[in-house]
């Protein structure tokens, strides 16, 4: 499950925002609604930035390793890197460079180290299929695959500092997640500062 | 068919005229010279509101002109030159918003140009008339808004030259625009675009009845500005609607009889682009022609500042940005150098580089999408915190 309350949670009031691969800006409009936010996107879908700006949103259409660029140091509050790292040519690079421009990133990703993943490549002996990656190996956007575990390992080798996590998947229950996270959460929600 | 009659059309609308800068009060052009008495032609669309705040100024092209909505005469033919977009219920929504649009100085469409009388001789300026830059064309604007007692805008917007009028103006007066839109536009010209702009001025001063710029009353050198706009009009295009216009059809179906070689009238794209240039010089003056490009081409709102980003540090509007993908004469890039300028200055900017095939004149084009971003961009202005 890729929940937006958790974001809504770290993002303060009042807040200048970036969001990533904002498409047409659904869910800046709902922090702006909720979080009073003042909200800023990138997208390289034209399509999809027609209908930002149509929908009166401040989004840059373009590739966003290219449009990140531009900015200055600490530009925002908030970048948000929301179920896109993976799909990221260069994931370190990006990372690195969204914690130049912004004082605190949110950086939120499918977890491969789930058990329902790890058990389909172990009984099945296949690339898993599941609702949050549901591509066929040779289709999928997700060219960098990794899990919770493999991420704290790289904030720790970056020294990255780790302000708040949040997992999500497998039901309800607190208690799997929070004592085997790299096994029970479908999805994790990191809250980053360098 | 656009009419008059249409709900959306502001329908019967008057050109006036501002006349000011008589002497002693001349204008002190860019180039150091005086300039006056100057009369500017202006049209103005819906109602000021009585806070003053809902002015929306247009710049034209190079070879618009004040008339960008609505009909002068129950007989024109054809509305204003930006009539899909402004009129009620329109992006440029004339319920709303109080829309003015006023001719360039240089030009020949009711403000003062080259082909305007010089009081002192009491003869056409002919190659008298000053040099003027982007700068001198948007101070004289500011004169006009004076005149009409409005100090604030809601809005600036321009496309190509009109583009260029909107970014001087943010940077002549920063402080003045809520929001501003910069389409199919450029900081300066590149080399290929001051390249074709040369080789239509060159086509007008080979024309020996340009005569050193005195013709009026006289043949005018007509050959040549169709030249210049047969010229201009091909960069105003993109290949790919040229090749669905046309394509390589012939005007007679086939190719001429051996023997008979037609060397102008032989492909459809060839009697186009000659109709172009013939029914442009029924409208357009050459020393006008001149002295606008000229204008463009030395055009560089760095001028003066260390860089792009240095000219546009005290800019407070709200910017929209766009190119078309296939403008080759004002490609994306020269619109991203723009967009990274106000970035680095922490300018709240929207960029686009919209998909469309009709080239540098797709912003004139009846598009859905495109009036639904304009609409989108306008009601956001205020929301900007």
């Amino acid at each position: 499950m890729k929940k937006l309350g958790i974001i809504n949670k770290w993002i303060k009031e009042g807040s200048k925002v970036l969001f990533l691969g904002c498409g047409s800006g659904e869910i800046i409009k709902s922090l702006q609604s909720t979080n009073k936010i003042r909200g800023f996107g990138i997208d390289i879908d034209e399509k999809k930035v027609y209908e930002a700006i149509a929908d009166g949103l401040s989004v840059t259409q373009g590739n966003i390793n290219t449009e990140l660029m531009d900015y200055p140091k600490k530009s925002f509050d908030y970048i948000i890197a929301h179920d896109i790292i993976q799909i990221m040519e260069k994931p370190a690079v990006t990372i690195n460079q969204i914690l130049e421009l912004s004082d605190k990133v949110i950086i939120s990703f499918p977890n491969f180290g789930f058990i329902n993943i790890s058990l389909c490549i172990l009984f099945k002996g296949k690339m898993p299929k599941t609702k949050i990656l549901p591509y066929e190996w040779y289709d999928t956007p997700n060219i960098h695959l990794f899990t919770i575990k493999d991420f704290i390992n790289f904030c720790r080798k970056e020294k990255i500092k780790i302000l708040d996590v949040n997992y999500t998947g497998f039901g309800k229950r607190r208690i799997p997640k929070a004592l085997l996270p790299n096994l029970f959460s479908e999805f994790a929600y990191f809250l980053l500062k360098k | 068919m656009e009419n008059i009659n249409d709900i959306g059309s502001i329908g019967l609308v008057k050109t006036n005229y501002f006349n000011f800068a008589g002497p002693p009060d001349e204008i002190i052009l860019s180039s150091g010279e005086k300039l006056g008495p100057i009369i500017v032609a202006y049209e103005t669309y819906g109602e000021l509101n009585k806070e003053k705040n809902n002015t929306i100024l247009i710049f034209h092209a190079l070879t618009g002109d004040a008339h960008a909505a609505g009909y002068n005469s129950p007989d024109e033919t054809k509305p204003g030159w930006w009539d899909l977009m402004i009129g009620p219920g329109k992006p440029f929504d004339t319920d709303k918003y109080f829309v003015i649009c006023s001719n360039i100085i240089g030009g020949c469409k009711g403000s003062t140009g080259p082909s305007s009388v010089d009081a002192k001789t009491g003869r056409p300026y002919g190659l008298t008339f000053p040099v003027i830059t982007v700068k001198d064309m948007v101070v004289v604007q500011k004169k006009l808004l004076d005149h009409l007692g409005i100090d604030t805008l809601f809005c600036v917007a321009g496309g190509s030259m009109g583009g260029m009028l909107a970014l001087q103006w943010l940077v002549s007066y920063p402080e003045m625009s809520e929001g501003a839109m910069l389409i199919a536009t450029a900081a300066n010209h590149t080399a290929q675009a001051i390249a074709f702009n040369s080789v239509g001025r060159y086509s007008i001063i080979q024309d020996p009845d340009w005569n050193n710029g005195n013709y009026y009353g006289k043949t005018k050198p007509d050959k040549g500005l169709s030249v210049a706009r047969m010229i201009g009009h091909i960069t105003y295009l993109s290949e790919e609607s040229m090749h669905e216009k046309f394509g390589r059809n012939m005007i007679s179906g086939k190719l001429a009889p051996s023997g008979a070689a037609d060397f102008t009238k032989e492909f459809e794209v060839e009697s186009y682009l000659q109709y172009q240039g013939e029914s442009f010089i029924k409208r357009f003056d050459a020393n006008s022609y001149l002295y606008i490009t000229k204008a463009i081409d030395d055009f560089d709102i760095t001028d003066g500042f260390e860089n792009l980003a240095d000219a546009l540090k005290n800019v407070k509007a709200k910017c929209l940005v766009m190119s078309f993908t296939s403008d080759w004469l004002y490609p994306r890039d020269q619109s991203a150098r723009i967009v990274k300028a106000l970035k680095i200055n922490g300018i709240e900017s929207t960029f686009t580089n919209f998909e469309s095939s009709y080239g540098h004149d797709s912003f004139l084009i009846d598009d859905e999408r495109l009036k639904n971003l304009f609409s989108g961009f306008l009601k956001s202005i205020r929301e900007k915190v």
